[in-house]
Order: C-alpha cells, then structure tokens, then sequence
C-alpha cells in the first residue's frame, strides 16, 4: 500500500537484514541457554559440598571427577586428599550415593516442571497455568499416595509410583482440559486447578494420616523434598524428561500458531483439540513423574516460562526449552537454598520456591492487561 | 495455485446450519468461481460469519454441502483445508507479541513439511505480504505494538502469505480509515482478479461491496434474499426490505457502479402532518429552492415546484421529497412541454413562491410565465437581493421581477418571514424536531 512502502522491498540488503535478525535473535536464545547451562554447571558442581557432614571443597570435586568417569581414572576418589581409605568410601557415599542424586533430581524435577509450566500456559493460553496452580501436582501425589493404602513397599516402587501418580494426575487434567473449553477467563481455569489442588491435598493428606507411618511424610508430599532422590529414581525422570521433551519440541510452533485461539489454528493448519489433548496428557505424564518421586512443589513451573519470555521473546521454540533449563536451574538452587537456610534442619523444597513464586503469582494477577486468555480446544 | 481440483473454489449447496435453538442458515446455495470477488451482506445476525465458517468447517452443519474446489470440505485434512482456503475472522485473540514478520509467516505453516523450519523463502514470502499493506518497514515490531487497523491489515498479510486459491474475508475493512479500505479492497479484488483466486468477503458497506465485488449475496434471517450483481441487486426496495433503511440509489457518473445514501427516517418522506390546506409552487433553479421546498414540506404544504432541470439540487430535493416538479433537460432553453407543465402546477396553485435563483436566458421563461398570474394568485418575491450576481439577461430578469412587485408581488426576505406570511392566521403548526 501506499503509506509506509519501501522504495525497493526486495532490495538484496532487506533479504539480508532480515535473515541477520533472525540469526541474531536465534543467537540470544542460544545465549540465554549458555548461561543457564553455566549456572546449572555451577549448581553441579558445588551443590554437594551442602548437608551436615562437612567435606572439603577438593574431596567433593574429586569424587565427582573420578565418579564420572568410573574406571577411566587411576587413583583414590578422593584425591589427592589425605584420608583414610574408610571414612573416603564414607564420604563417596554421601557425596556420590546420596548428595549428587538429588541435585540430579532436583534438577530433572525442576526442568519436568518448566516445561510442563510452559507447554500449559500454551496450550491454555493462559500465562497463569502451571502444574501445581492447576491442581496436576496434588492430584499425582494423593495418586502415588494410593500406594500407603496398599502398603506397597516404596522401594521397589520405582515405576508403580508414577504410574500411580500419573493415573491421579489425569483426574485434575481432564478436569481443567474440560473446564478450559468452557471458560473466557484467565482466572476462572486457575480458580478450577487450585480447588482441585486443595481437594486433592486433603484427600492425601488423610491417606498419609491413615497410614501408621504415612504421618512423616505429610510436609514432604505437601511441599516436596529431594530427600528420597536415589540414581534410578532420577533416571526414570530424566527419561520422562527425554520422552516428554521430544513430544513438546515437536508441538512448539503449533503452539505458537494455537495462540490466535483454536478457530484461527485451525484455518492455518493446527489441530488446537489434538495438540490440547497431547500436551495436557504428556504433561501430566511429565509432571505425575517428578511429583511421584519428589512431593508437590509450587510455582517452577509458573514462574520458569515467564522469566524465559523476558530473555528471549514469546516464541515457544525457545520458550519451552528454556523453562526447562531455568525450572531445573531454579529448583536445585531451591534445594541449595532449603538445606542451608535453617542450620540442621533440611526445609521441604516447596517452601523456597512458594517464597519465590507466590509474590510472583500475585504480581502477574495485577499486571493483567497483557494478557487475555481464552479456550484453547 | 489450483490443487488439482475441479469443480468451483467455493460452494455450497442447500446448508442449513443450526446452532442452539437458533437456525442460523437456511437452505443457502452459492458458489464462487475463480477469479471472482463475491461480497456477502446482510444486517447483524443474518448469518455472514456463520456462512463463512461453514466454509472452513467449523460448524456443525444441519443439513446440505460444503466443498472446497469441488472436494466436500469434510473430506479434506485440517491441512488440506488450510492449503485451500484462508481466512480472516472478524476478531481474533492477540496472540503473542511476536514480531509482525512472524505473525504473517504463520500463514505458512500448511505449506512447510513437518518438522521443518521456515526458511528464506518463507520470510521474503511474508514479507512479500506485509509490503502489500504496507507494513513493510515495520516487520520488526511487535504485534502488540500497532494499531487497531494496523492489527487487521496486518491480519491481511498473513492471509494474503497463505496463498491459498480461496479466500473468505469476514469484515475486512473493519477498523480502517478511508484509504486503507479502499487498498484492502483493492489488493483483495487484484487477487482474484490477476491470479484467478476467488474470494468471499463479508461487508458491511454495500457502497464498498458494490465498488468492489463482482456480486453481491444478501442474507436476511440466514436466507438467501437476493445475489447477482451489484446494479441487479441493490435497490431501495432491498434496503427498506432487508435493513430496515430508506436509502436513495444513485450512479456513480464515473464507473457507473451504483450507490446508496442511505437515510435517517426522519430525513425521509413520512406521513404528512394535517395540512393547513395551501397549495404553494415554488419557482426555483440552482439549489435556491432547496431550504424553500424542505420547510415547505415539513411545515406540511402541499407544494409543487418548476421548472428546474434535471440534476440540479432543486429537482432532486423535490424528488426525494416526493414533491411534483416540472423538468426540463439540463442546460437546454425550457421547452414547451415543461412550461405547460409548470402552467398546469402554477394553476393550482394558492400561493406562488419565486425562490432567488439566476436568471439566465434559458430559463427566463421561469419568470414570464408568472405574469399571467400576477394579481390572480398571491406572489411572494424570496430575497430580492443582489441582482447584479443573478441577473444574466441583461436587465430582463430584473424588469420582470420589478413588474411583478408593481402588480403586487410581495417580497419577504427570508425563508421564516416566508413561512410567517403563509401561515393561516390563527394556525401555527409545531415544527418538527429535525427542522430545527
């Protein structure tokens, strides 16, 4: 049209003006992803010197090093370190049986929910979605829960628990799924998830006091904890991690399409109802995994996908990876957080993150006006 | 540009569509062939968007068919659907604030592989688009950043990026100042007419629909009610039927495409206020008559006028408010014929009103003829004024006027002395609120 037309749009300088701002604007996702790989690295690295028994800072790194690469490294675990060969089995233990698990976990935990956080508030388009605001956490956990009420032995409940917990967790999903269809506004799908969550929490919470010895294990089901974290356990969350990531990547730029609403999807090509379906079930597969092995824990996956969009803009090819890089770097730095911040006593993981996410949760209420939601199937 | 495909781009065959309780399309057939711009129109709630979703599929349909280039839509995947026709819905949500460049390349999605990236040719494609209407410059803002018409032109761009061989356009011009209307319109019709796209649009203004479309279908209550072309189709009958508006029908000289002004009820001819019983003929020419004749009329005086020609403000005043007028052809001498009629109305007449038109040679016959009535039936002089601006006869005009006011002739000077001196004494009939 008249108004605003370049004199030559298809001068080869616009071509390539346009291709270098999509490199550049490729790069800072990269970038963005970089720097939390450092942090993670960080995290790695220097989350095991924390717990009650002190290790020095070399004994630590060296078991790391040498655990790593079993078998490739000549020598003791601990280095050059003089100790006794006993208390460096000892603190092997502790540092590679016990320690690293968790942060492991805590880290696949973390990246579950960002993404989860992420691919929800794409397919509800609702910035306000989340695993635990929707009430997937509470239902997954009061399912894994089941587990007390058919005195199951929990350790060698590596795969029956998310099972269980996923099964829980599809009751809120297809809840919210449903009440997603019927509902304009933002609040109304959170105010549905929260109420499930309640409901859900207190059922689980009757299940863990039914059960003669349940009642320690209300605070870690509650709000979450990385005190069960073993290798496999990890394992079968990074694995779920790995399935559910492969699902999501694949669905990131009908994502970004589904944001015109389901009608208008569907004139350009995208199945809203399929892709919905799809990622409500995966997420909550990816969800009711981490939550079967580490309790409910608030707000990652809230909070995760927000930050990312300020990083790197909206479009979800970088905003899903990214959550899950700044869910996984945001919960093992709240594990760091809830082992030291009371001297001997280990905080459940829940508590750092709700102190995080909560005034988080509150501020995007009241900064409502960039965003409108809507059913997205 | 065709899929392979025979039959017309876009078709429908008896749908009913009903949704809720309400039917909100009956029985409709249409079809659209390539190369062609169909406008569809119609008052809110006549069932336009409904016709155009049934279109994409997204209706649940009562009964009848729908086919895209000869293939029932049903039929087709949600991606074939959307390599064959592209859409731009009247409101959308606003998504995320992505750059425009990447709001139009969705448009490509149905025709990338799967698991692909967009690539060179996608971004010049849509920038190809977003150049069209003019947003070129600016494919590096955000899609919260524009503005509204902004917002629907760029809403334009990625359907015109999807390149699919139909189009349905619901309420295109929405939200676009004057140009731009006529731009999209225009990009709209090239489409179909240089590339052999065919195109439906749902408009609001019959005025844009009649310029631009090759036809026009009208719903009313989600039938069918009228369709052919816009000189077959738009007449003051449809508009009184469908809209509920009294509208005039003119012609654009240029183009010859018709056009309506439609009008307020209380611009138009009601039923007349009890008369007061005077017949009054009023000699205009030039638009002098106009402000005359309306107060006139709405005073409720039985008024006639002349001889005035065709065309002239005068006489299309005197049309539209239904009011007798002798006519003569534009710039030609009056005829014999008109003045005979003038006669026959000047007969009639109670009172005799001489609007200050100007007098030239062709129409000083205007005033001749009021001499046979000079001291028979009451003549009111309008104005009297500057002749040297109206007098073009060289003194005649003003010598006629002089005699008439010698032989009686009163002369008021402005349309509400008029009325006063019109008026039976004693009688003072409410003026309506629009003459005010």
């Amino acid at each position: 049209m008249a108004a605003g037309r370049t004199a030559d749009p298809d001068a080869p300088s616009g071509t390539e003006s346009l291709a270098a701002t999509f490199l550049r604007r490729r790069r800072l996702r990269w970038i963005a992803l970089l720097g939390l790989a450092v942090v993670g690295a960080g995290l790695v690295l220097f989350s095991p010197l924390i717990g009650p028994v002190p290790i020095p800072v070399s004994v630590v790194e060296s078991i790391l090093l040498h655990q790593s690469f079993q078998g490739l490294l000549r020598g003791s675990a601990c280095g050059a370190y003089p100790t006794s060969v006993r208390q460096c089995t000892i603190w092997v233990e502790i540092v590679w049986g016990a320690r690293m698990p968790a942060v492991v976990l805590a880290l696949a935990t973390g990246a579950a929910l960002g993404l989860s956080g992420g691919s929800l508030q794409g397919v509800f388009r609702n910035p306000l979605a989340d695993p635990y605001l929707l009430g997937l956490s509470s239902g997954a956990a009061m399912g894994a829960s089941l587990l007390f009420v058919f005195q199951i032995d929990l350790a060698s409940a590596y795969l029956v628990l998310p099972v269980f917990a996923f099964l829980g967790g599809l009751i809120p999903g297809a809840v919210v799924y449903l009440a997603a269809g019927r509902t304009r506004a933002v609040e109304t799908l959170v105010l549905t998830g929260v109420a499930l969550a309640a409901l859900f929490s207190a059922i689980l919470a009757t299940f863990l006091l039914l059960n003669p010895l349940g009642d320690l294990e209300v605070s870690f089901w509650l709000l979450g904890g990385m005190t069960g974290a073993t290798w496999g356990r990890a394992g079968i969350v990074v694995g779920a991690l790995m399935i559910a990531g492969a699902v999501v990547a694949l669905r990131a730029r009908q994502l970004n399409i589904l944001q015109l609403g389901p009608d208008v999807a569907h004139s350009l090509g995208v199945d809203g109802r399929r892709v919905a379906r799809q990622l409500v079930l995966t997420t909550t597969l990816l969800t009711a995994t981490a939550v079967a092995f580490t309790g409910v824990i608030g707000f990652v996956g809230l909070v995760s996908p927000h930050i990312v969009r300020r990083l790197a803009g909206p479009d979800y090819r970088s905003v899903l990876p990214l959550s899950a890089a700044m869910g996984a770097v945001f919960l093992a730095a709240a594990w760091d957080v809830a082992q030291v911040v009371i001297p001997t006593v280990v905080l459940p993981v829940g508590i750092p993150t709700s102190f995080v996410g909560a005034p988080f949760f509150v501020y995007l209420l009241y900064r409502r006006r960039t965003f409108t939601g809507g059913p997205a199937v | 540009m065709s899929i392979g495909a025979a039959g017309p781009p876009l078709s429908l065959s008896s749908l009913s569509v009903r949704l809720g309780d309400h039917r909100v399309l009956r029985d409709v057939t249409l079809a659209v062939a390539p190369g062609e711009l169909l406008a569809i129109a119609g008052p809110n709630g006549a069932g336009k968007t409904t016709l155009i979703r049934a279109l994409l599929g997204l209706v649940p349909r009562e009964s009848g068919d729908v086919s895209l280039l000869g293939t029932p839509v049903d039929a087709l995947s949600i991606n074939e659907r959307a390599r064959r026709v592209s859409w731009m819905p009247q409101e959308e949500p606003p998504g995320d604030n992505v750059s425009l460049l990447d709001y139009v390349m969705y448009g490509r999605y149905p025709h990338l592989p799967p698991f692909t990236t967009e690539g060179d040719s996608e971004r010049r494609i849509a920038k190809a688009a977003l150049d069209e209407v003019g947003l070129g410059d600016r494919w590096e803002s955000g899609a919260w950043e524009i503005s509204g018409g902004e917002r629907q032109r760029l809403r334009l761009a990625r359907v015109l990026a999807q390149e699919t061989p139909c189009l349905l356009l619901d309420e295109p011009t929405a939200h676009l100042d004057m140009a731009h209307q006529l731009e999209v319109l225009d990009r709209v019709r090239a489409r179909c007419h240089t590339e052999g796209r065919a195109a439906i649009a749902a408009l609001h203004d019959l005025n844009l629909a009649a310029r631009f479309a090759d036809r026009i279908a009208v719903l009313q209550h989600g039938r069918l009610v009228a369709e052919g072309p816009a000189r077959a189709v738009l007449s003051p009958a449809l508009l009184q039927e469908v809209w509920g508006v009294v509208a005039d029908l003119r012609e654009d000289p240029r183009s010859g495409v018709p056009y309506l002004i439609p009008r307020l009820r209380t611009e138009v001819p009601r039923p007349r206020p009890p008369a007061p019983g005077l017949r009054v003929h009023v000699v205009a020419g030039g638009g002098t008559g106009t402000p005359v004749l309306r107060q006139l009329w709405e005073e409720g005086f039985t008024v006639t006028c002349g001889v005035v020609a065709l065309f002239d403000s005068d006489h299309t005043t005197a049309e539209e408010l239904g009011i007798p007028v002798a006519t003569e052809v534009p710039f030609a001498p009056l005829s014999d014929a008109s003045r005979a009629e003038e006669r026959r109305l000047l007969d009639h007449a109670d009172r005799i009103v001489v609007a200050p038109f100007p007098v030239g040679p062709g129409n000083l016959a205007n005033l001749e003829d009021l001499m046979p009535y000079a001291g028979r039936t009451p003549i009111l002089l309008l104005g009297g004024g500057d002749w040297s601006r109206r007098d073009f006869t060289g003194g005649a005009a003003q010598q006629l006027w002089a005699r008439l006011v010698a032989t009686g002739a009163r002369v008021v000077q402005s349309p509400a002395e008029l009325l006063e001196v019109l008026r039976p004494a004693g009688v003072l009939p409410g003026r309506s609120a629009s003459a005010a």
